[in-house]
């Protein structure tokens, strides 16, 4: 069973054809070849694969592709503005040491752009709750937290 | 630039990983690619009695099956060539490779995986320590003794499912039992840990012209290039290793894992194949850290003397050697060091199991070496009535000390130092008070990691300097940020305008690997012997276009200057451009590999890792809240002191000090990886192995302690590794004061919490 849909990503309009089981992750990554999001367990888990769907993230690989029809979803990929300059969460993220291997990073950068569109001054326990969902092996959390503190700061 | 190294000079790999541009080696695709998938047995243990491939062979999309029958006759490994590429007749562990599909697609791949049928006759597993180590118990290998050392690597005592034995012994230790006021006796037991990395692993290979070419992201490139030389019985010139970013590894990817399939799988179908494991694959063959159980026994004055000491260890290697033969050294260096023990006797065994091979994971062994260790240390304290931590300073070791190896640490005393910093920050008298909780204290010394390493370095005509190294960037920021700064340094630029290579086995000379926190310390010095001879060239060609004599002109400023007159000066771009018809390119190259600490090799048997490089000196104090209720800790406040010679960035050694940190709470809490009976892990999901999550995590406080080392670069030492050794042991002591009862094991679960503080009421 196939399904064909159109949806808009990053600002263009697509059309796809995909099995009808498939998930938004696998529909970005290999058929988009968007492949900022990341698969780091594809069971809901880790958080890598964050995209947002109408503004709010999900965990995309287990998202499946049909449920996005219609719909505006949002990669790493469409952050940055026409002339290449990061949002504020990746700029303070690249300033304050945020990244290490990175690979968890687009996850994060986009479940943080979810949270200062709905609360542009999070508390650290808002940050930290909104982040239950992205795993990140390498830091400790605490730049990212310091970034997210840094980049509203500097909005407000 | 007056110099970047010392200051904390943002990484210039986070802009592509922040936009989502950075290819990981999950990423990298070659044209043309078809993917594979491996049939993993079912079973801990068994015989095969055959394998049918003709159901997935016919499947639409699939090119190949392939077992054994296809492979090269070989066993290899990294320190025992005990293990075949495909199980022929006997399985060993569940997720054993027993045959590989290649198809057009993944999914088509991993379709046609359980449409291979493979027969086997199960036996019961030998599933634990206890089991494997039981008289009489059935052997992992029958045909252990068939296997050999791998070339170059002397035997060592080994005997059916103990696969590696260590033993040191000096004489005299039951006589200074004897006449100990104490004698004090503890049992630890350790799970196993998962490295969990968030890019789970996979290779890309392509055969063309009789060579195999392997994309990875791996922390070991040139390991990969001769395990997989020798998995396929080939020289390794003929395999080209080429890395890509890597999405964290912590040891998991030091050790060949995809890599020989693919390659083999590509030269059987003639395509580029891609291998990518699922997470669930992943877990289940990770080389995690191994679980062990450590009996320990000292004795004890009422002045607070340690006088003696026994340490036993088993370590779980699970089906094959892997490199827990060359673990088992490490006891050698802990059960004597932080603390001056006189007489010390070490038995450690490296024991067979049915069970998936375990491996190298940040911290090698250390982690629960120190838990068992510090853990015994307040026991000690305790039985004579002494304070925790002055008990500890009466005992420290100082410069000078002799460890068990004969190993001389000059420099030792500067635990002193650490231990005051602690007390500074966090005074000993003001932490863990207050109804349910504690505090608890840890310290250790830890290794730098003493592989070789070697570094090019070009300046380019426009002024960029070039760093052609094969080390990897695990996510350190130790060629990210380290290498890059001290490479500016040298030439006096902006880290900006440093271009650093990613690895690649034909082009650069050998790496080490991203291991035990060499890469800073070992690259960077290979970059300070090339700087020396780079220098020495535009130092001549500055001058000559100067009009001056070498001598009288010097570098800086990205420039080469007139010395006195810095006005009369020109650009190193112009400096290159010119020498370029002169003399050729400006391109110098550095070498550099720790020289082997001085020992005695009398003092053990089977020490196949005989020396403790470049060690390294560290404090950290834990604060925890239990709740009585539940039995859940909440980890109030954590303090680490680090020695690290120098910090080339310092907010970098900080990252890793706060990860460190992060995973040894993990390890403390949450993480283990349990067999059960049947010899099976019990966590097979991300979502059953708890990963710590941004709630779980204090911020963690870092001193640095600057201390210079002769050797390394601008004095750094590795730094990124040893902040995992000693949180488990931290949070233990401070979980046992807060409850007052026994914590013996890792993870220490709400269970635990909760029988200690009933095995305290009871007292
Ligand atoms: S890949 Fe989607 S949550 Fe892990
Ligand atoms: S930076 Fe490596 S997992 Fe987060």
């Amino acid at each position: 069973m196939s399904a064909e849909f159109s949806m808009t990503v990053n600002g263009r309009t697509v059309t796809v054809d995909v099995a009808a089981d498939e998930t938004l992750l696998h529909v970005l990554r290999d058929e988009l070849l968007l492949t900022g999001a990341k698969e780091g367990c594809d069971e809901g888990e880790c958080g890598a694969c964050t995209v947002l769907v109408d503004g709010k993230p999900v965990d995309s690989c287990i998202y499946p592709a049909p449920a996005a029809a219609g719909r505006t979803v949002s990669t790493i990929e469409g952050l940055v503005g026409s002339d290449g300059s990061l949002t504020p969460i990746q700029r303070a993220f690249v300033d304050g040491f945020a990244v290490q291997c990175g690979f968890c990073t687009p996850g994060f950068v986009m479940t943080l752009t979810a949270l200062i569109e709905e609360n542009s001054k999070p508390t650290e326990r808002d940050i930290r709750e909104a982040l239950s969902g992205n795993l990140c092996r390498c830091t400790g959390y605490s730049t990212i937290i310091d970034a997210v503190l840094t980049a509203t700061e500097e909005r407000s | 630039m007056s110099g970047s190294v010392g200051k904390s000079v943002p990484r210039l790999d986070a802009e592509p990983k922040v936009r989502g541009e950075a290819v990981y080696g999950v990423d990298f695709e070659l044209t043309g690619t078809l993917y594979a998938a491996l049939v993993l047995s079912p079973v801990p243990s068994g015989r095969i009695i055959g394998i049918d491939t003709s159901a997935a062979a016919a499947q639409a999309g699939v090119r190949a099956v392939v077992t054994a029958e296809d492979a090269p006759d070989l066993r290899s490994g990294l320190a025992l060539d005990d293990e075949p590429l495909f199980a022929s007749d006997t399985v060993h562990y569940e997720g054993e490779p027993i045959a590989a599909v290649v198809a057009d697609s993944l999914k088509a791949a991993r379709r046609a995986v359980s449409d291979v049928i493979v027969n086997i006759e199960e036996s019961p597993p030998v599933a634990s320590l206890e089991a494997a180590l039981t008289e009489g118990a059935p052997l992992v290998h029958e045909n252990w003794e068939t296997f050999a050392p791998v070339p170059g690597l002397p035997e060592w005592p080994r005997q059916g499912n103990v696969v590696g034995e260590m033993t040191a012994d000096p004489g005299g230790v039951d006589e200074a039992f004897a006449g100990a006021d104490h004698i004090v006796e503890d049992v630890f037991v350790a799970d196993r840990q998962y490295q969990a990395y968030l890019e789970p692993k996979s290779a890309t290979a392509i055969y063309e012209e009789d060579r195999y070419t392997i994309h990875v992201s791996h922390q070991y490139p040139w390991n990969v290039r001769s395990r997989t030389a020798r998995a396929l019985g080939v020289n390794p010139s003929r395999i080209r290793v080429i890395g890509h970013h890597m999405g964290g590894g912590f040891g998991a990817r030091l050790d060949v894992g995809l890599e020989p399939y693919a390659a083999l799988l590509a030269r059987l179908v003639r395509a580029p194949v891609k291998l990518v494991f699922d997470r669930s694959e992943d877990l289940l063959t990770c080389n995690s850290r191994e679980n062990a159980i450590i009996r320990i026994r000292s004795g004890v004055m009422n002045d607070g003397r340690i006088v003696a000491r026994e340490f036993l260890c088993d370590m779980d290697c699970g089906a094959y050697a892997t490199d827990t033969v060359f673990l088992i050294s490490i006891p050698i260096f802990l059960a004597g060091s932080v603390y001056e023990v006189p007489s010390t006797r070490v038995v450690a065994r490296a024991v067979y199991t049915n069970t998936t091979p375990t491996g190298a994971f940040r911290g090698v062994s250390g982690t629960y070496l120190n838990f068992a260790l510090e853990r015994h240390t307040d026991n000690l304290a305790n039985t004579i009535a002494m304070d925790r931590r002055e008990f500890r300073i009466r005992n420290l070791m100082d410069d000078g000390h002799r460890m068990l190896n004969g190993q001389i640490l000059t420099d030792a005393g500067i635990m002193r130092t650490a231990f005051a910093e602690v007390e500074a920050v966090a005074p000993w008298a003001d932490m863990g008070k207050g109804p349910n909780r504690g505090v608890g204290m840890a310290a250790t010394l830890w290794l730098t990691n003493p592989a070789p390493g070697q570094v090019t370095l070009k300046l380019d005509v426009d002024g960029t300097l070039g760093v052609i190294t094969g080390a990897s960037e695990i996510g350190t920021g130790a060629v990210a940020m380290g290498v890059r700064q001290i490479a500016a340094d040298e030439l006096g630029i902006d880290p900006r305008d440093v271009i650093v290579t990613m690895p690649d086995t034909d082009v650069q000379g050998h790496d080490g690997g991203a291991q035990g926190s060499r890469t800073t310390h070992i690259v960077g010095r290979a970059v300070r012997e090339a700087g020396t001879g780079l220098r020495e060239q535009v130092v001549r060609a500055g001058a000559r276009l100067l009009g001056e004599l070498p001598d009288d002109v010097e570098i800086g400023d990205g420039h080469v200057s007139v010395k006195g007159e810095w006005n009369r000066r020109v650009t190193l771009a112009e400096v290159a451009t010119q020498a370029l018809y002169d003399v050729g390119p400006l391109v110098a190259s550095g070498s550099y590999a720790t020289p082997t600490p001085k020992y005695d090799p009398d003092t053990a048997v089977g020490l196949l890792f005989p020396t403790f490089p470049t060690p390294t000196y560290h404090v950290h104090i834990a604060e925890v809240e239990v709740d009585p209720d539940t039995g859940l800790v909440t980890v109030l406040r954590y303090v680490v002191v680090q020695e690290v010679g120098k910090a080339i960035t310092p907010e970098g050694v900080i990252g890793q000090i706060q990860g460190g940190v992060a995973q040894g709470i993990g390890y403390a809490l949450y993480e283990g990886l349990q067999i059960g009976e049947d010899g099976r892990y019990r966590q097979r999901t991300l979502e059953a192995y708890r990963v710590p999550i941004a709630l779980d995590v204090p911020r963690v406080e870092a001193v640095l302690l600057e201390h210079p080392d002769e050797e390394g670069p601008h004095g750094a030492k590795g730094a990124a590794e040893p902040p995992i050794v000693p949180v488990a042991a931290a949070i233990g002591n401070a979980i046992a004061d807060a409850t007052g009862g026994a914590i013996n094991r890792i993870p220490i679960t709400p269970e635990d919490v909760l029988d200690a503080l009933a095995e305290n009421r009871e007292d």
